[in-house]
């Protein structure tokens, strides 16, 4: 956005009305990217939240030249990691989840039995969900990085602070995990192995 | 044949592959095919998870909340500037003062040899010495009233947090690795004044603030509960308070310079 540049040098020396339009004009998309790395509408709020504070404080580090609206992007995909490694660390304390891991061995039983279309988009929708919550942080990370926002390997390596090589794996761990949970949902195909 | 990896599987998928081998055998290979073909319906599924629409109110909602925290931060620097420039001129005056009554005190040849034959010189420095004890409490007063009000902030936050959920405290934590290092310095300048109270309850606050100062950006559920435990064990929130509401008294009567004192 050619407008921002303007506006974030008004920012950056202070001008907290300036600010308000940069946090007005950016909030929805923000949003999305928070929605979709932690997977529910309460955190993607308060990742917001934090996206903006943190952007306020680091605003005189953002280069001029740069996009403002991709600067933010990662202070919220780092905001929103923070928060699932948080997240994972608290529920190994608690022993995990096993409640969800079983919720979705039983709803593929199920589905594979009816195949009403609407019965299912409406299960799809928890099932996929279900299926996203059983990656680790940094797998959900490098998948929806990789997958919806089609960053480079090498990038998101840098965002995880791990190697090229460890960050395909992540990805690849990921999508297999994927796979495993929702294949049942799509039409099998003949040549299963 | 070799067929595909579902690791290759995964990055011809995402072009993060050698292509030209992958192809050449996708090409030949209907099995492979197949498995592609399974893993793209698989991950159409997941480009079907909805996201909740936000309304175009949203961007003034988030900014509203927004506006609160910013404001109170921009307050905060404030104030912290403000409280850290005080604590190093208390430091000094305290360090200065120390030297001067240790001077007097041991009666040291230099100090006896002052006593005998008193100087204009040294009778200035006893008098300047005196009115900087009155200003410094009064200095005193001001900087603990400030450092009570962040402290009882935190605190309000951290015994309001909701002990089910992990918190994140990054401004929190790092506000309190601020105020312990004032709070050491206030504790023993107030223990040496005498002033018993207040001493008292900074060295209570002293170990909660820094075990928040430690604690990294998030707290645990566990590690929530048991930092409450400790503020409501000590009562620390209501001391803060009376002790607070006492200085603030105490400041009224001895007429402290008002609360801008940026000049120092
Ligand atoms: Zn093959």
């Amino acid at each position: 956005m050619t407008t921002d540049l303007a506006v974030v040098s008004r920012a950056r020396s202070g001008d907290p009305e300036a600010f308000r339009m940069l946090v007005e004009s950016h909030s929805r998309a923000t949003f999305r990217v928070a929605y979709r790395m932690t997977g529910n509408e309460h955190d993607a709020d308060d990742v917001v939240q934090e996206t903006f504070l943190r952007a306020y404080r680091q605003l005189r580090h953002f280069e001029e030249r740069a996009d403002f609206g991709t600067w933010l992007h990662r202070i919220a995909v780092n905001c929103s990691l923070d928060l699932l490694r948080a997240r994972s660390r608290a529920d190994k304390q608690y022993g995990g989840d096993p409640e969800s891991a079983e919720l979705a061995g039983a709803a593929g039983a199920r589905s594979e039995a009816q195949q009403d279309r609407l019965m299912i988009s409406a299960e799809l929708k928890t099932q996929v969900a279900t299926a996203m919550k059983r990656l680790s942080a940094s797998e959900r990370t490098a998948f929806i990085l990789r997958h919806f926002e089609g960053m480079p390997v090498e990038e998101i390596g840098k965002t995880l602070g791990i190697q090229v090589s460890a960050t395909k794996h992540t990805i690849f761990r990921a999508v297999r995990k994927l796979r495993e949970s929702l294949e049942p949902f799509v039409r099998s195909t003949p040549c299963n192995t | 044949m070799q067929h595909l990896t579902e690791e290759q599987l995964v990055a011809h998928y995402y072009h993060d592959a050698d292509a030209v081998t992958a192809e050449a055998h996708l090409a030949t290979c209907e099995e492979c095919r197949a498995q592609l073909a399974t893993l793209r319906s698989v991950l159409a599924l997941i480009d079907q998870l909805p996201i909740p629409e936000k309304n175009g109110a949203y961007g003034e909602e988030v900014w509203t909340r927004l506006r609160w925290k910013l404001g109170s931060e921009r307050r905060r620097s404030r104030v912290w500037g403000t409280i850290s420039a005080i604590a190093a001129a208390l430091a000094l005056a305290f360090i200065g003062g120390m030297l001067w009554h240790a001077g007097t005190q041991q009666s040291s040849p230099a100090a006896v040899a002052a006593k005998n034959t008193p100087s204009p010189a040294a009778a200035a420095q006893t008098a300047s010495n005196s009115s900087s004890v009155v200003s410094r409490d009064r200095l005193l007063l001001v900087v603990v009233s400030d450092h009570l009000d962040s402290s009882e902030r935190i605190l309000l936050e951290l015994s309001n947090a909701d002990a089910k959920h992990p918190l994140d405290i990054t401004s929190e934590s790092r506000r309190a690795g601020e105020l312990v290092a004032s709070n050491r310095i206030y504790r023993q300048t107030a223990a040496r004044r005498g002033e018993t109270r207040i001493a008292s309850l900074l060295s209570d606050l002293e170990p909660v603030l820094l075990e928040l100062s430690h604690a990294g950006s998030t707290l645990s559920p566990d590690e929530i509960a048991s930092l409450q435990k400790r503020i409501d064990s000590k009562g620390l929130l209501f001391k803060v308070r009376v002790v607070s509401a006492q200085v603030n008294g105490q400041d009224g009567v001895t007429k402290a310079p008002p609360k801008g004192m940026d000049s120092l």
